[in-house]
């Protein structure tokens, strides 16, 4: 399966020819004591030893903000300027198997009939190369939601650790294939270094049972039912899942800026927010937080396949290690499999 | 690269004062070739920008029988409407649109049509209704139920005059209870109950309602008591929305996302939807 090498030198010199050529090379790196994926210059700043990042890596396909247009207001009118995407080649390096997974559900999102560019070209221009899984904690469920510490799905190039420090090259998709080509002298072929770590390799969490979430998310009868309220009656409406997970797609469209010169901006939102589906009337759709909360259980398991025809949730459990008050998906998932 | 979030501009040519903060603008494209192929169908919506202060979603209150201009109604109460509140006549804002599927007129040819709205949601309507009129000889027998608060929030007051003087229009307006002035000549009561006062025929007929949620649920029911079938019962859902093209998550009641599947949707759609109104 491996058909190349990667050891740490040959990492340096494949960032150094990432940035080389103009691109911009992401990775974990700890930052106030956390892993989180950043841009990064040099070999010595990526992570090692950690499960997962604490941010998952769609900010840099989908930004926290973004400048969409910007206009200038005249006596004679406004000056209304289109904003293009600069996409420069990225690369995603060291995610996990289960957040690899979350991009083609953002694809899915900003290309269902209306083709959301910004995002596009980002993603096009980006080359994910992930590291399958030797450990994980209490959180990970990928296994749960029919995935696996070594799954290939959105993952363009997979590597395995190696005992002494090194990876196993997986070339997973045509584009990786193609990366991997083009950086020949980096990768080198199979060395002596060929014993791979054992993998992490997590049970699926029993009583869940993601068909059965489908059919009673899909046959209405569950949506007054009072385990919404139960379950999440702890809820505060942070908002802090949405923003670490990787499939949370919600946006805003809001200007900013001075009274004569300003940006519009697409800014990440969450559905978790009181004010998020409040209409000018004062009437509120999604007026208490359980069902805020509802929507987006809904949306990993019912919007995402159904509609989206896509993965909505990977089983990072990102959502879970963040949330102030631990308030666990994986109950709520429990509780809709009975 | 095609930007979907790019607003085209528009300039103000005319704007009426229909209430106490709502106005209406009448808004022609500043591009000379897209005012003359600028297309909709009665029902869409579209995103209103005022530059600085945002984008808020309306319907087109004006007819695609009416060419060269759209025209859009709205009540300041946020910062969008307050910044759009601020426009002159001659100034310049955006126009993102149209999207969303429409009414099936085509379907509803030599049957009667009732609208029945309440308060700003008569504007949806009122795109209908001028269509409607404008190809008058396809319909039975038109009939306008419209209410609000009270006689100073009626909407398009000069319109629904002319409307009342048409001889093939049946109009009946009413305010709340408390909402009538001295001189006041039409009902006082709610709209779901003077539409069943009113008891418009609901044999070949349609009916089109748009207002506050509470209003058209009882509305809904005050049809069925008439005779109305869920199937022939139209209305649109004016859910929040930032995007208008299925992206940002918020106007979804359950699985339907309102900006693509909708607005328009019949009672029967509307009663298989969840509860999440």
């Amino acid at each position: 399966m491996a058909d190349r090498y990667l050891d740490k030198d040959g990492l340096a010199k494949l960032i150094s020819s990432v940035i080389g050529k103009g691109g911009r090379f992401i990775a974990p790196a700890t930052v106030a004591r956390q892993t989180v994926f950043k841009e990064v210059i040099t070999a010595d700043e990526v992570a090692t030893g950690y499960i997962l990042a604490r941010n998952s890596f769609k900010e840099f396909l989908f930004p926290q903000t973004e400048v969409v247009a910007d206009f200038s207001i005249r006596k004679d009118g406004v000056e209304l300027r289109a904003r293009d995407v600069k996409a420069v080649d990225t690369v995603v390096f060291g995610g996990r198997p289960c957040e690899a997974a979350s991009v083609a559900s953002l694809r899915s999102v900003f290309t269902w009939d209306f083709v959301d560019e910004f995002y596009t070209k980002r993603e096009d221009k980006t080359v994910v190369i992930s590291v399958a899984c030797t450990n994980g904690d209490d959180a990970c469920f990928c296994t749960t939601v029919g995935l696996s510490p070594e799954s290939v799905a959105g993952s363009d190039i997979m590597l395995y650790e190696t005992t002494k420090g090194g990876w196993l090259v997986h070339s997973v998709t045509d584009k990786g294939k193609a990366f991997v080509a083009a950086h020949e002298v980096v990768f080198g072929a199979q060395s002596a270094d060929t014993d791979a770590v054992t993998l992490y390799n997590p049970a699926p969490i029993e009583g869940i049972d993601l068909a059965r979430i489908g059919g009673r998310l899909k046959d209405r009868g569950h949506y007054e039912d009072p385990i919404w309220a139960e379950l999440t009656r702890k809820c505060i409406g942070c908002g802090a899942c949405t923003y670490v997970c990787p499939t949370c797609h919600c946006f805003d469209i809001i200007d900013e800026g001075t009274a004569f010169e300003g940006e519009r901006r697409k800014n990440w939102d969450a559905c978790q927010i009181d004010m998020f589906t409040l209409h000018a009337s004062g009437h509120n759709p999604r007026d208490v937080q359980w069902k805020r909360w509802r929507n987006r259980f809904m949306c990993k398991f019912n919007f995402y396949p159904e509609k989206f025809k896509s993965t909505g949730c990977v089983g990072c459990g990102r959502c879970i290690r963040v949330c102030p008050v631990r308030l666990d998906i994986t109950e709520a998932m429990e509780a809709l499999s009975k | 690269m095609n930007n979907i979030y790019l607003p085209q501009l528009v300039t103000i040519e005319d704007i009426y004062e229909e209430a106490p903060d709502v106005r209406s603008f009448r808004l022609v494209f500043k591009d000379a070739g897209l005012r003359d192929s600028f297309e909709f169908k009665t029902g869409q919506f579209g995103l209103y920008s005022a530059f600085g202060q945002g984008e808020s979603t309306f319907c087109i209150a004006s007819s695609p029988t009416r060419k060269g201009y759209i025209q859009c109604t709205f009540r300041k109460s946020g910062r969008v409407t307050g910044g759009l509140a601020q426009l002159s006549i001659g100034d310049t804002m955006g126009f993102r649109g149209p999207y969303g599927n429409s009414f099936p007129l085509d379907e509803w040819k030599g049957k009667d049509i009732v609208f029945i709205a309440g308060g700003i949601g008569l504007p949806p309507v009122r795109s209908v209704i001028w269509n409607c009129l404008d190809r008058r000889e396809d319909f039975g027998r038109i009939t306008i139920v419209y209410g609000a608060r009270t006689v100073a929030d009626l909407v398009y007051k000069n319109e629904l005059a002319h409307w009342e003087d048409r001889t093939d229009v049946r109009v009946i307006q009413a305010v709340d209870p408390g909402g009538q002035t001295p001189d006041w000549k039409g009902k006082v009561g709610f709209v779901p109950m003077v539409l069943e006062e009113a008891a418009p025929s609901a044999k070949n007929a349609v009916a089109v309602t748009c207002g506050p949620p509470i209003m058209i649920k009882y509305v809904i029911a005050a049809l069925g008591k008439l005779g109305f079938t869920d199937e022939s019962i139209y209305t649109t859902l004016e859910n929040k929305m930032k995007c208008g093209v299925g992206k940002c998550g918020r106007c979804n009641v359950g699985d339907v996302y309102i900006c693509k599947e909708g607005p328009v949707y019949t009672a029967a759609e509307v009663k298989k939807m969840y509860n999440d109104l």
